[in-house]
Order: structure tokens, then sequence, then C-alpha cells
């Protein structure tokens, strides 16, 4: 590779000295557009790579001889020719391309490329589709919006969180994210959360690994290139305030059954938190402990009849009030961007609370042929919500409120702190769990982050063809946590079953701080016989550190003072922190005939810190073809239906390394330790094998790009094949072999997909205008291999059910104990009991990630009004409804009341006779079918609780009006637009689904299925949307 | 220009070159350790024998407790469904898999590394081979083959062979021989534990007398006459005490005894919910008052109204009287079990090792009575009770020795009492071994006439070493190979 890089430079050098000289006079002029002056347009002598560029104003000046040909070219224009005349000025008015394939994509490394240039799949969302509904993150505004692009919103809660998954997994167990780029630099998931959506001008999706290989390790899950808004052109001052208002409600609640209340074994008990009473019969009876004839509080009687709404009405509406006030302007040769963002939320939960302010300076220089550009931002959130380890269970607060039957009036616990009261916690009805109004008085977890993202770039423009860039980028995020926990002890006389509860505080830090450093020189070369050169040499320096530390004090002291000196016992420690570090060179060289043929060429090379220092090096190439046969072909050419077809092919391999200190085992201060002056130290439960090394992902891509009736609807199309081999993964070994887990490279995932996106104005005359989106994402991952003798790898498993890898099945795949059947489906059931039996070994129950998801984006205009929206439709996956799962113990399921409390005879079951032999089993009833077949057996069968993830979900509607300009220069403003805006008003869901949004799900991790236990539930808002520009 | 760039260009590079192989060597992690002393591994491997018998610290039921819902000695009061797995001997790959699990993972990791050490370490090498085989008896009474040769092997074998488990048993004893060898050959500069052994305090004579101890109750259950010679033989004996683990249990989260933090108060001495769930069975009240068992008291907490047992399963608390059953009314587990948060945990009771010596001393036709009363007396002494010597007076059979006109089924009855809430597992495999004590009544919910003889091999094995994990055998047929 080292030839080929000096190679290259020779290259470089003797294209350098290529300057012609001859008799010149001095040409000037301004090139303008239809909004006004165009800066940095190329001007170019044709035939040379001889030019210069229009300054801030669209002037430029430029010495040529007569004859001579001005090649006028900027990205997005239509390209103008000029012969040089007599005249010493030449002025320009460009076009914008019709051609929607001549717009720009920003591609790896911020560079900007045309599109028909680029051998790979994107897909941009501009900041007005980001926005529609003003919401508080982008990520969930991209959902549905581009083909490939998979957005998991996992909870609802007020600072919620979303995983970005791009054309599928390609890892077992390592991270299947998108890489997040903002302004250039390699970034964070979390920089991304932390931006206000209003700072974005535009979001570039690089889907496959070949578009983002220059990024290196980093890449091979795509990457979606933020570019944040850089301050409007044109010498106007501009002020904006962008105001709104959203109330956010529970969108649905799981489906129970409500014939049934508080009991146990079929007979009443006041004080249950269980479903297992008698049949409701609307008499009044005692709910809660007796109290004692002097208590001063009668003892509580209710209706034994449902109570509509009861665990609807617990929740609030939630607020968010989002106000941004930007200022953008520039002069000839500077630009800036400002913006102050401030966002206040109140949760559907009882006092949740978060608020986040967002700062943001961009600014841009221009001194001479260097542009200095600095966009800088400054976040910070404060949280405030409910404890996550409620009660002496340490249970989450949803946890409370669905261990409340149906026939209790919970809005009725509200006045928690009144010993006279029935939300007391003496006098709470339930015996078993706490008021959960209880708890989010007692039950805090604040926390308090920060963020500054500073991006400095220097652009020097050497020469017209010859540019260097270098660019530095911190992020840096700290944070600090406080979470407590009231003591609460019991009157035994009132509570005998009640655990009391203990108090602790917990403190907790973090620091995080990610440096990267780029430089590129990029070269642009045109040869006399139709050839261009486009070329990119560059290196890239990363590090990344990050440092969390926690204290908790247990018992405390003093009530409702929460500070780690009130504790009592040693206050429990924690100190982690991790580092590393990586360098790489890149080069990337485009070929270019006749504007229409393309080939890239592109190589990198990493060193990381994270693997043995013999193996810590790697090459990764890519290669990628562009061909625009409708410049091609000559029959095809000026076709007013067809107007453009582009044909690409692009292979990649990348490789990811490891975490930080994965390549030896190590030993860790054992739990419990140290007990006074011993201490001890526990061997890690991992085992490594000491060849660990890099895994590889190869990347095939075809695609097709075609514009219609002058590009008037588009069509892009493309199919994709990934294989990652030498998969970097933690194997279950045998517990007897001493570890729990081996991190290995073994087997193979291979995915496959289809991309349609299909784009168009189905309707526009001067007044109206409909422009529809069609994206369609198809893809599977499926386990090639693993290893001789394992054919299966748990991502996480609780023995009963888990997420796992299954060789020849689709990853991830979600696996249960199920019943045993007869070759005719039938369940067998145990002669005596009549219970079902189980399989010994889990089966598999289908995969988490959709068979295909379709997303529909809708705009119609009509004068001023703007209706817009997003659907998005996910089928052919699987879930793992935890919820149900934790809630069938108490009675609460419908499944629960389907034979009507009795014992029956499981409706199509056999008993095996003998070996081999089944009868029907039309009279052995199970046994327990009041309580204990519900808990104690069905519960135990897990595959009960994998439910269709269906989901059809209105993501976005929004309906705007902008005031026209005629009303608007009349009153002195430059924008006024109001909106009523919308998020997830409607979702479908399956029958059989009765729990809670499929999407949800317990970890960030690659454990895809898992939900509905620890989120709220699923919620929709509504409201406005104001936007004026001064 | 041209130059410049290059030479620029050409300087990045050098720089970035020369200086990478400092730059990239940060690989190094700060917070965890890649090599420790014996000092710090010998009391984890200790404290999690502790775990394995008693219970996790995060309250994960093992070894006694599912001896003594097994045994009939514990039972659950109203308001709780806290067993309903025991109660009915569902006896899966997922009940009770920790007891495997965390045999290998945790202590048997630990004990691993000590087996490892060179000659400077020799008395922990014989500590690490002794509660090796002390561990892996109890694995091949509670599962049978279970992998032995290849186990502990970690990244060199993934998917260990299960060995027979009377070839086991064999090389116990030799190990355990070998143990006591390495001890008495240890050079003298060899290291000697301190207060990091938190079983002995490295006193490695009451090493070889617990080596000597386990090779006994290897060969008692296993009734290999050839062994329990050998024990006896030994001239250091059999241990003198109750063998407990303290590393120091405190008043604190995540540090006091286990058994005390699952089934007493939590460290801001709040009674634990399991605590109110658990309590005695019907059967096992009335023979500790119809046999006049003082330790009746030590082993229940006794009600204000009196001593009352709960029959095992129970689903129906209400009939015939509402709240008979609740928590205050019955009897939880009782003060000579629940000493304190800071008692050790015990992994061998005396009672049984005089028991074992009782029915080795039987099986060569000596005469047993004073092995048996030290047992009784033993037994009496660690739960706090007195008047051992008027117990075992009375003249009762299974209580007196003389009266008792079946020996082994005294001493085994009597090793029940002995092991309720202990060590409780080793009286569920004398049952399987001899059927005693008879006429133990089984769970109401149990759809079985007797109770299991063996757990089941967790279904990670089956997914994670399914080409070596024998096929399950019947839970309550196929008894362990000493028990045929």
């Amino acid at each position: 590779m080292k030839t080929k890089f000096n190679g290259l430079l020779t290259l470089l050098l003797v294209l350098m000295v290529q300057v012609t000289f001859a008799q010149k006079k001095t040409v000037t002029g301004t090139v303008t557009d239809a909004s006004g002056p165009l800066p940095g347009v190329t001007v170019l002598i044709k035939g040379t790579n001889t030019g210069t560029q229009t300054d801030f104003d669209g002037n430029y000046s430029i010495s040529v001889k007569e004859g001579d040909i001005l090649k006028f070219s900027y990205i997005g224009m239509n390209t103008t020719e000029k012969i040089v005349g007599t005249s010493n000025q030449i002025n320009v008015t460009m076009n914008e391309s019709a051609q929607a394939l001549e717009e720009v994509v920003v591609t790896a490394l911020g560079i900007k490329r045309e599109k028909r240039e680029v051998t790979y799949q994107t897909q941009k969302v501009s900041d007005e589709s980001l926005t529609v509904v003003a919401p508080t993150r982008a990520a969930s505004a991209l959902a549905g919006k581009v083909a490939g692009l998979q957005i998991n919103v996992q909870d609802n809660g007020v600072n919620p969180s979303s995983q970005i998954i791009l054309r599928g997994l390609r890892s077992v167990s390592g991270s299947n994210s998108a890489l997040i780029v903002i302004d250039g630099s390699v970034s964070t998931q979390g920089a991304f959360d932390d931006l206000n959506p209003l700072d974005i001008a535009n979001i570039s999706v690089l889907k496959g690994a070949t578009a983002a290989a220059l990024y290196g390790s980093n890449a091979g899950n795509g990457a979606l290139i933020v570019t944040t808004k850089k301050g409007s052109f044109g010498g106007k001052l501009k002020v904006g305030i962008n105001t709104s208002y959203t109330a956010e409600t529970v969108a649905y609640l799981p489906k129970f059954q409500s014939e049934y209340g508080t009991g146990w074994e079929g007979a009443y008990d006041a004080v249950e938190n269980t479903n297992w009473g008698p049949r409701f019969d609307g008499t009044l009876r005692q709910i809660g402990p007796t109290f004692p004839a002097d208590y001063g509080l009668a003892t509580q009687m209710v209706p034994y009849a449902p109570v509509k709404n009861n665990m609807l009405d617990f929740f609030e509406t939630g607020d968010t009030f989002n106000n941004t006030v930007y200022l953008s302007g520039s002069n000839e040769d500077s630009s800036f961007y400002v913006s102050v963002g401030d966002q206040r939320s109140d949760g559907i939960v009882p006092d949740d609370t978060y608020k986040r302010n967002t700062f943001r300076v961009n600014a841009s220089k221009k001194i001479g042929d260097v542009t200095l550009t600095a966009s800088t931002s400054f976040f910070n959130d404060e949280t405030d919500v409910v404890g996550g380890s409620i009660g002496d269970q340490d249970r989450p607060l949803y946890w409370f409120i669905l261990n409340t039957a149906t026939n209790i009036p919970l809005t009725d616990y509200k006045d928690w702190q009144n010993p006279l009261g029935y939300g007391y916690a003496d006098n709470y009805f339930n015996a078993y769990y706490q008021n959960p109004y209880w708890a989010i008085g007692t039950n805090r977890n604040t926390d308090e982050t920060s963020r500054f993202v500073g991006n400095f770039n220097i652009s020097w423009d050497i020469k017209e063809w010859l540019n260097f860039t270098a660019r530095i980028a911190a992020n840096n995020a700290w944070g600090n946590g406080k979470n407590w926990r009231a003591a609460q002890e019991y009157n035994a006389d009132l509570q005998p079953a009640a655990g009391a509860v203990s108090s602790f505080v917990t403190d907790s830090e973090f620091q995080s701080a990610i440096y990267n450093g780029d430089f590129l020189f990029s070269g642009n070369f045109e040869f006399e016989d139709d050839f261009t050169l486009k070329s990119i040499l560059g290196g890239n320096v990363y590090q990344s550190k990050y440092r969390t530390s926690s204290i908790r004090a247990n018992n405390l002291s003093i009530p409702d003072f929460y500070d780690i000196s009130n504790g009592t016992g040693t206050p429990a420690t924690n100190a982690d922190g991790n580092e590393k570090r990586s360098f790489g060179f890149f080069a990337d060289l485009t070929f270019g005939y006749k504007n229409y043929l393309f080939l890239n060429l592109a190589g990198r090379n990493d060193w990381t810190s994270t693997l043995a220092s013999d193996s810590n090096s790697y090459f990764y190439p890519s290669v990628g073809v562009s061909f625009v046969f409708t410049d091609a072909i000559e029959a095809l050419q000026n076709n007013d239906i067809l107007n453009y077809g582009k044909l690409t092919y692009s292979n990649s391999t990348v490789y990811s390394d490891l975490d930080p200190y994965r390549i030896n085992e190590s030993y860790f201060q054992s739990g419990g330790f140290p007990y006074g002056s011993i201490n001890g130290f526990e061997l890690g439960g991992t085992s490594i094998d000491a060849n660990i090394a890099k895994e590889k992902i190869n990347t095939n891509e075809i695609g097709l790009n075609l514009g219609f009736f002058n590009s008037r609807v588009s069509l892009d199309a493309s199919y994709f094949n990934t294989v990652t081999s030498d998969l970097i993964t933690f194997t279950t070994p045998s517990v007897a072999s001493a570890s729990t887990r081996f991190l290995t490279n073994i087997g193979e995932l291979e995915g496959n997909g289809i991309e349609l996106s299909l784009s168009g104005t189905v309707l526009k005359s001067e007044d109206f205008s409909w422009d529809l989106n069609i994206n369609y994402t198809s893809s599977e991952t499926k386990v090639n291999s693993i290893k001789e003798g394992l054919d299966e790898i748990a991502v996480t498993t609780t023995g009963q059910y888990g997420v796992y890898a299954v060789v020849g099945e689709a990853f991830p795949q979600i696996k249960a104990n199920v019943y045993q059947r007869d070759p005719q489906g039938r369940i067998i059931v145990d002669g005596t009991s009549g219970h079902p039996l189980t399989e010994e070994t889990l089966q598999n129950m289908g995969k988490t990630t959709p068979d295909y998801i379709l997303g529909f984006n809708s705009v119609v205009n009509y004068k001023g009004f703007t209706l817009s929206g997003t659907l998005d439709y996910r089928t052919g996956h699987v879930y793992y409804e935890q919820g149900s799962d934790a809630m069938e113990f108490t009675g609460r399921s419908i499944a629960s009341v389907s034979a009507n409390r009795q014992d029956f005879v499981i409706p199509n079951s056999v008993i095996e006779t003998s070996p081999g032999v089944y009868s029907e089993n039309t009279n052995v009833q199970v046994a327990g079918g009041r309580q204990n077949y519900w808990t104690d057996v069905y519960n135990d069968v897990k595959s009960n609780y994998v439910k269709d993830a269906t989901a059809l979900k209105l993501r976005e509607i929004a309906l705007s009006y902008s005031l026209p300009k005629d009303v608007l220069d009349k009153i002195k403003l430059t924008k006024v637009t109001f909106g009523l805006i919308g998020r997830n008003l409607f979702t479908k869901l399956p029958e059989e689904n009765r729990f809670s949004d499929p999407e949800f799900n317990n970890t960030n991790s690659n454990a895809i299925g898992i939900g509905g236990y620890f989120q709220s539930p699923p919620t929709k808002s509504f409201g406005f949307n104001v936007n004026v520009e001064f | 220009m041209k130059n410049i760039i290059k030479y620029a260009n050409l300087l990045i590079v050098v720089l970035l070159l020369a200086s990478c192989e400092d730059f990239l060597d940060v690989n190094v992690d700060p917070n965890n350790p890649t090599v420790v002393t014996p000092e710090l591994v010998l009391p984890v491997a200790q404290k999690y024998s502790a775990n394995l018998i008693q219970a996790t610290d995060g309250g994960g039921r093992r070894a006694n407790t599912i001896g003594n819902m097994l045994m009939y000695n514990w039972s659950q009061s109203d308001g709780f469904a806290w067993y309903p797995d025991e109660f009915k001997y569902n006896v899966t790959s997922s009940f009770y898999t920790g007891i495997f699990s965390n045999s290998y993972t945790q202590s048997l990791k630990q004990y691993q590394i000590l087996t490892q050490l060179d000659e400077k370490f020799d008395n922990y090498k014989a500590i690490g081979m002794i509660m090796k085989a002390y561990h892996f008896q109890l694995l091949v009474d509670f599962y049978g083959d279970v992998p032995y040769t290849e186990a502990l092997l970690r990244k060199e074998n993934a998917t260990p062979v299960y060995d027979d488990a009377a070839f086991i048993y064999e090389d116990l004893v030799v190990q355990l021989s070998a143990a006591i060898e390495v001890i008495n050959n240890a050079p003298s500069s060899a290291v000697v534990p301190g207060t990091d052994d938190i079983m002995f305090g490295g006193d490695m004579t009451e090493w070889i007398k617990f080596a000597n101890t386990v090779k006994l109750r290897i060969g008692v259950r296993s009734s290999n006459s050839a062994v329990i010679s050998e024990a006896f033989a030994q001239s250091e004996g059999f241990i003198t005490s109750d063998v407990l683990v303290n590393p120091g249990y405190s008043k604190d989260a995540g540090k006091q005894n286990p058994f005390w933090n699952l089934y007493g108060a939590d460290e801001s001495e709040t009674l634990t919910l399991t605590s109110k769930a658990t309590c005695a069975t019907d059967f096992v009240i009335t023979y500790l008052q119809n046999t006049a068992d003082a330790r009746i008291d030590y082993l229940y907490e006794k009600p204000a109204t009196g001593h009352l047992g709960v029959v095992q399963g129970l689903l129906d608390y209400d009939t015939p009287v509402v709240d008979a059953y609740i928590p205050e009314n019955v009897s939880n587990i009782g003060p000579g079990l629940l000493k304190s948060e800071t008692m050790g945990a015990c992994i061998f009771t005396l009672a049984e090792s005089y028991f074992n010596q009782a029915e080795a001393v039987l099986s060569q036709g000596g005469d047993a009575q004073s092995l048996y009363e030290s047992g009784i007396e033993a037994s009496f002494d660690y739960l706090g009770a007195s008047g051992a010597s008027g117990y075992y007076a009375q003249p009762v059979a299974n209580v007196s020795w003389a009266n008792s006109s079946n020996k082994l089924e005294a001493i085994i009855t009597q090793k029940w009492i002995a092991t309720n809430g202990i060590t409780a597992e080793q009286s569920w495999f004398d049952y399987n071994r001899t059927g005693y004590p008879s006429n133990l009544p089984v769970s109401s919910q149990a759809s079985t006439s007797d109770r299991p003889v063996r757990l089941y091999y967790p279904a990670s094995e089956l997914s994670s070493n399914g080409g070596n994990v024998p096929s399950q055998p019947d839970a309550f047929t196929a008894k362990i190979f000493w028990a045929n």
C-alpha cells in the first residue's frame, strides 16, 4: 500500500506543475441565482485547471484570453458556459438544476459531491421534514422517512432514548447502531440526541458500509451525517422565534380483564394486590385494613365493581414548551448562526419534569483563500423523575400501578402524607405494594447533564482545484445525579404483611471526552480528453475517555436529608472508566469519464489501541462504480419520460475492533468485599480467546436511481448483501468451564435487503401541490454459521426465554419454552393433572426485526396551508411481552378469565397413552383453574408471551399555515407560520398484543425484542407550533 | 508550494507514526488488575462456598433451602406465594440451577486458581484441593455425573465432558489424600494463610482434619469401607467444631451473613419478606413436641399463641379460620438458626461429622452410642439449646440410642434434626440413600408419592454443552449411584 500512496503523491505533483501561460486579460463579473448573488461558484477556463471562485458577493475576477470558454459550475445548479469575447465583464445568472439527481450529497468527511458521482445509496432528510412536528429529539423524527433506516423509540419518558439501525444487524455482540457524524467529525448518539432539532440544516443518511468506509472501524453500520445551520447568505440579518407547545397523554394501556377483583384463590381479600377474588357483584365491600373504632378514619368501603379508567386517570397530561430564538446573517466574507433553545416538560407521571437548554454559535470567516469555520454548541439538561427501585422489592413505578385491581379507585389515594387519609402508608389498601403516589413523593431520581461540542474547521483553497482541510472536534459531556429513597415503616397491626422500606441516597457523576482530528487534501482534476479525477488524501486521530463514579449510603439517620454523610454503615462505592485511541490514513479517488461514468477507489488503514500490538493495524478497501446511463446512451437522452437513470455498484470491507481492555482477562473486587481488612478479588466471568482479533464486514450494494417526467417522480432502489465474519462474539460456554462468557471470533452473519424509495409530486398547480414519498425496506440478517458443535448464542436469556443467534435462522431470534405437541399440533397434557407438558429445550419463536418497514410521507400544499404526515408500518416480527409475563401472577390477564376461573379441559389437547400414541383429551381438567394453573403452569410457558410486533403508527401529522408575502410585507415580517402538530396520534396493533408498544425495549443492546415492563405506557402528543422571522 | 505540501504531509505522517507506539499504549484497564495474590483469591472462594450452602448475597436460594423444602422442615405462611416450585416438586432445568452454575463459576473457579500455584503457596494449593473435593462431592450428590476432569479449564475447554459420578467419588478421595500430603510436605518457606483464610485462620492442622472429615462423608455416603478405614487411620482425626465461614460479616448492605440476610432482616433491621413467608411445617412441629425436643424453640420462633406449623403446599389458608396462618401466628425460622447478621455461615456441622462417624462405626460393627450422643450434643450446642443429655435419655425410639431398634434410622433421623436450617441438603441425600426419617410427609401439592431424588441439569448446559450433557434422568427415580 505504501507504494500505492507514493504513486498517488507523484501523480498529484505532476498535475500540480501542469500550468499553462498565454497572453491574458482580466475579466470580472457577478454570478447570481434567483435569490441573489451566489458565492463559491467555480469559474474555470474550460479544458484547463485554471480558475477561481466567486466571493461572498458573487463577484469574480479571472485572467483569460479571448476565445477561452469560461465554465461556471456550482453544485445543484446547471453548469453554464460563456465564451470570452471583447468585453471585460461577464455576468451570469445560474439556474437550479432541474434534475433531482444533481442534488448535493454530503458524503463521508463532509465532502460534497454531486449525486451522479456517488457510487452508493444515500438519502437526505431536510430540516423542514425533521421539524414538522416540533420533536424534542431529531432521531424520533427520522422514523419512516428513510428507506433502510429503523428508528426504535425505546421508551416514552421525558428524556426518551432511541436506537438507530441502518440495514438491520451485522454483529451479534458488537454495536449495530449507526455512526453519527456532526459537522464532519465522528460524534456520538448522545451528542445527536442533545442537538436542538431546529439547529439541524439536514441529515444525509449513508446507508451502507461503503459510504462510510472512510470513517474507519466505526463505519460498518452506516452513518448519519448531520450538518448544522451555518448562517444564511445574502447580507440580511434574520431573527426568528420558534415556539411550540405539545400536550402528551397516554395513548393506550394494557388490556386487562374486568370481571374479577381483589382476592386470592377465589376468595375476596381486602388487602390483596392480586385479582383472584370472586366475580364482581357490585356490592359494597371493605378494602384495605380494618381500622380501630377510635382511629379517626373509617374502614374504607368501595363497590366491588370495575372502576372505569382507574389506571389511566393516574397518569397526567404532560406538557412540553419549546422555545428557540435564532439569529443568522452574513456579509461578504463571514456568516453566522446563533440559537438559544429552551425546553420544559412535565411528564405523564405526576411530578416528572425535564428541562433543557441548548446554545449554538456557528460562524465562518473567509480570509483570502482560507475559510475558518467554527460550530459550537452547549447543552444542559435537568431531569427529575420518580426513582426506579421503589419499595422493599425495588420495583419500577409502573409495577405499583399495574398491581392495583380494577375495583380500586386509584386516584383516591393522592393524599399520601395525611395520616388520616386512605393514601397514607399504614392505611393504604394494598398490603404488598405501596401507594404509587407515595412512591412519587418518596423516591426521586435527579440528574443534570451538560455537553460542549466544539468543531473547528480550516479550509484552504490552495489552488482552484486543490483544497486542504483540517478539522478538530471536541465532544465533552459531564453530569451528576442523585437518586434517593425515603424509609417507610409500618404499623404492624394495620399492615402485617408490608415489608418496611429502607432508605438510601446515591450520588453519581460521569465525564466523557472525545477528541477527533482530521486533515485532508482534496484535488479535482479535469483532463482534456473527457477524464476527471477527484482525489482525497487524509488522516484521522481519535481519542475517547470515559469515567464514572458513584457512592451510595444506606439507612439514612435524618429523614428527608439526602447526603452521603447521612448514611449508616459503610457506603458502597464504584469507579470505572476507559480510554480508546486510534489513528488512520485514507485515500479516495473518483475517476470520471464524460460526466456519466465514475469509478471510485478508496482505502483506509487504521491502527487501534484496543487490539494486541502485533495485530492492531488493518487496511480496508472499497470500490464503486456509478453509471448515468441516460447520459451515456444516446437513445435515452432528452427522453421526456425517463429523464435520468443511474446505476451503481459498490463493494467494501470494513473491520470492527474491540472495546477497550478486552484482550486480557482480569480480576475484579468481589461483591461484598472488603469486609473490614479482608479484601478479595475474583477472576472475571469472561474468558478471552488468546487470538482475539477484528471483525470483518463485507458489503456489496447495487443501486438504481431513476428520474421521470423531468424528475417530478424519482425512484431509488437498492439491493445489498452484507457478510460479517470472524464475529467478535461472547459465546456462552458450559458454566462448568468456570466462565460464563467466552469472547472469541466465530461465525458468520449474512444480511440481505432491498430498499425502495419512491418520491414524486402527485399533483401540482399554481395553488396546490401534493408530494408523496414512500419508503420500503425489507431486510433480514441470517446466522450462517457459528462454529462446529455450537448452533446458537444467547444474547440474553433467563433460561425460559431469551434473545438468541441461531444458525440458519434470522437474527435476533426469540426463543422460549413451548407446549409439547403431538404430530397434529395438539397440546399434550399430563393424564393425571391435565396440565400441559412443556418441551425441555427452548424453541425458535421468530425474529425481532421486521420483515419490512413501509414509510409514507405526504405533504399537501394549498396556498399557504401545508398538511404533512408520516405513517410507518412494520410487520413480520415478534416481541416478548415482559409486562404480561410479570402480571400473570396478579390474575389481571385476559387469559386468566378465559375459562371462567374454573378447572377446564385444555381445548384440542391430547394424552399420550403409550409412546407415540395420542388420544384426544375430553375429560381430564387442569387442576387449579381458579388460580394456580395460571400462576404456576400457564405462566411457566413463556411462549404464551411472545406476540406479533406488527404496528401501524401515524408518527407525525401537522397542519400549518404561512402568511402570504403581501401580508408579511405589510407587517414587516419575513415569515409567519402557525401549525397544529400531532405525534403518534394513532397506533394500530394486532389483537393479540395486549400490553404495550412493541418498539419499547429494555436495553439499547442487541437484545432487541424484550420490553413492556420497565417503561411507562406509550404516549401520544398534540400541540401547536409558531414560527416568526423578522 | 508543492514542496511545502509534500513536506507538511510527510511531517504529519512521520510525527504520527513516530509517536504511535506510545499513543496507542492505553489498553491497560485502570479498574481491574490482571494479576492478584492468593491472599485475595482465597477469601472470595470461601465466601462463595458459604453462599452456595446458605444463600447468595442477593437472596438466591441454595442448598440449605432446597434441603429444608424437600425434607419437610419448612413451609409458607399466609399471604405469600413464595415457594410454588418447591411445593410442587417442580424439578425442571430451571429449578435451583444456581447450585450447579455457582459451584463452577464462583467457588470452584477461585479454588482452581489456588491449585495451580507453585510450591511457595503449597498451603493455598492444598486448601484449593480440599475445597474442590468438598464442592465436587456436593455436585455429585445433587446431579450424579458432572463435568470434573475437563471442568474449570475456561477458554481451553468450553464444553467439558461429564464424568461418571462413582469415578469422581473415587478421585476425590485420592485428591483429599494428596492435599494432606501437600500440607505435610510443604517447604518451610511456604506461605501460611492468615486472616485471609476465613474458615480456619491458616491453621493447617484444622485443614487436615477437615479434609479427613470430607473424606469420611464420601466414604459413608458411598458405603466404602476402605475409605472409611482410611479416614479413621488419619492421626489428626476429624473436625472438632462447626465449620464456619466468616469474612467479617457486618450489618451493612451486601455484607451480612447470607442466611440472615435472606431469612432474617436487612441491614436496617427490617424483617425480610422471606422471613415472614417462611415457617415450620405441621409435621416437624409435632415431631419435635412429641419428642420433648428443646431445640424446637431454637429452630423455630415461638409465636405468642404457641408453635404452629403449616401443611406444606397449603392452598386455602383461611379455612376453617381466617388469618390463622398469617406470619404473626406461625412458627417462623428460629433464633438458634438466626443468631445475628455477623454470625459465621456454616458449611459443615460438627453434629454431622459425629453422625457420619457413628454410621461408619456402626457399619463396621462397632458401638456408636457415644458418637451418636456427641452428635446430638453438638446440635444442641450449635443452636444454643440446653438439656441434650436429658433429651436423649428419654426412652423414645430415634431419640435414645438404647430405645432405638434401628440404629441407622436413629442416626439419620437425628441428622435430619441437626441439619435442619443449617445444611439440610445433607439430610435429603441421606433420605434418598436410607429412606429415613420414616413417615416424612410429602408436600400436599406434590403429584408424586415421594420426593425427588436429584436435580435436573440446568437449561444452560443443554444449550451450551449439549453434546456432553446426559439426557435428563428422571428426577424421582434415577437415584445417584450411592443410593442404589
